[in-house]
């Protein structure tokens, strides 16, 4: 056997995530920036992957190539974030993304739902992306300049899931009958878990006065209503849509059987073997 | 009816319809530039139901590795197309349209000897 040291299989010519020194954060806010760091990267893996669930049977070719595709980078961007947290706490990116039990991730109660029919993935998406857009822009002046420079990175590619999105969201709701009935079905299910992206964080009062993050989730909560009422209600004439509802906690005792079903599949060739690198 | 009941199973056949009703995925004919300055070459094209989504799927199709910096999405219905042999091929003979129809070297020999013969005439006649 050979016992020359195996190169790693990806080789990346300029790291996405550079070196970075967390020296100067204190110990409470080491701890509230790496909560935050777990749930936008766990929202991120979580609906990157049911996402993909539409490779090979979204409405066209074209879509299905383009849905994957955004998919893909929402995958991506939670290894950024996974990554961060790893070396902000000491830890393995590929044991946080694959090594932990489904009722320990702490993706929003939003992200819970199988992908259903392709209204219900547009209601969905749309709701997250545009939830997200709002969380990451209350990250760009963030006082911690890593995670700053991650978002903005994360934020250019967001841009052009939000316009296809929006794109998605008109033509479902002016699209007729039958894609406006299926697209108002959606977004009443999902009403009740449209906050649940800014479910409060243990430290996100820390976040705020670190300069981190530059609002409060409630406060956030209220900005991206606001937004959302205005294209659902205002734009677009549902009746009612994004709402106010009760906000679901991120710490769920049991999660719903469909993440349940999709963790088994994503985690099903890391669990193969232990430790094994790829 | 909670999202769990409704089918996990619905897919491109289902969901057919929800282009829009009406709506006629339509082929775009798409350019792309590889660095700034040189010339548009086609690339191929796409279908979709309207600009929009024209100018994502173009962009998923032609620019996700980053190997365009522009991109033009034609509908191909705007293309005016001119094919008619007619107009374009015309039956009789056009070689002598063509530089290569004339042996041009004899020709080109002659004109210089002449233009020298020319000039000297000239010098001489300034010279007295």
């Amino acid at each position: 056997m050979t016992t020359e040291a195996r190169l790693p299989t990806r080789q990346l010519i300029q790291p996405d995530l550079p070196a970075f020194d967390h020296g100067g954060l204190d110990r409470a806010t080491r701890d509230a920036l790496a909560e935050l760091l777990l749930t936008m990267a766990d929202d991120e893996f979580v609906i990157g992957f049911w996402d993909s669930e539409w490779t090979g049977i979204a409405p066209m070719l074209e879509e299905d190539v383009a849905f994957s595709s955004i998919a893909q980078d929402e995958i991506g961007h939670a290894r950024l974030l996974y990554e961060m947290l790893a070396r902000l706490t000491d830890g393995d990116a590929d044991r946080i993304a694959f090594g932990r039990a489904p009722h320990e991730y702490r993706h929003a109660a939003l992200l819970d739902h199988a992908r259903h029919d392709w209204a219900f993935s547009i209601a969905r998406r749309w709701m997250y992306d545009t939830a997200d857009s709002v969380r990451l822009a209350a990250l760009t002046s963030a006082s911690f300049k890593p995670l700053a420079d991650v978002v903005a990175k994360i934020r250019r590619e967001e841009r052009y899931h939000l316009l296809h999105l929006d794109v998605w969201l008109r033509r479902l709701a002016n699209g007729g009958d039958e894609p406006r009935r299926r697209l108002e079905a959606s977004l009443g299910l999902l009403r009740p878990d449209a906050h649940s992206v800014f479910a409060p964080l243990h430290g996100e009062q820390i976040l705020v006065d670190a300069g981190i993050l530059a609002e409060p989730m409630p406060a956030l909560a209220r900005r991206w209503a606001a937004q959302a009422e205005h294209i659902l209600l205002g734009e677009l004439g549902f009746e009612s849509a994004a709402g106010v509802g009760d906000v679901v906690s991120r710490e769920r005792l049991e999660p719903s059987e469909s993440f349940r079903w999709l963790w088994g599949e994503f985690t099903s060739v890391a669990r193969l073997e232990e430790g094994v690198e790829w | 009816m909670t999202p769990e009941q409704l089918s996990a199973s619905e897919g491109r056949r289902d969901d057919a319809g929800l282009l829009g009703e009406g709506a006629d995925p339509g082929v775009w004919e798409v350019f792309r530039q590889e660095k700034d300055g040189e010339a548009m070459r086609h690339a191929g094209n796409v279908r979709a139901p309207d600009r929009d989504l024209a100018m994502h799927y173009a962009r998923e199709f032609y620019s996700r590795r980053q190997e365009s910096v522009r991109l033009w999405v034609v509908n191909r219905a705007e293309i005016t197309d001119l094919s008619d042999p007619d107009l374009l091929q015309p039956p009789l003979d056009r070689s002598f349209k063509k530089p290569g129809g004339y042996v041009m070297r004899d020709k080109l020999e002659i004109a210089k000897e002449r233009a020298k013969a020319q000039g000297q005439a000239e010098t001489k006649a300034a010279d007295r």
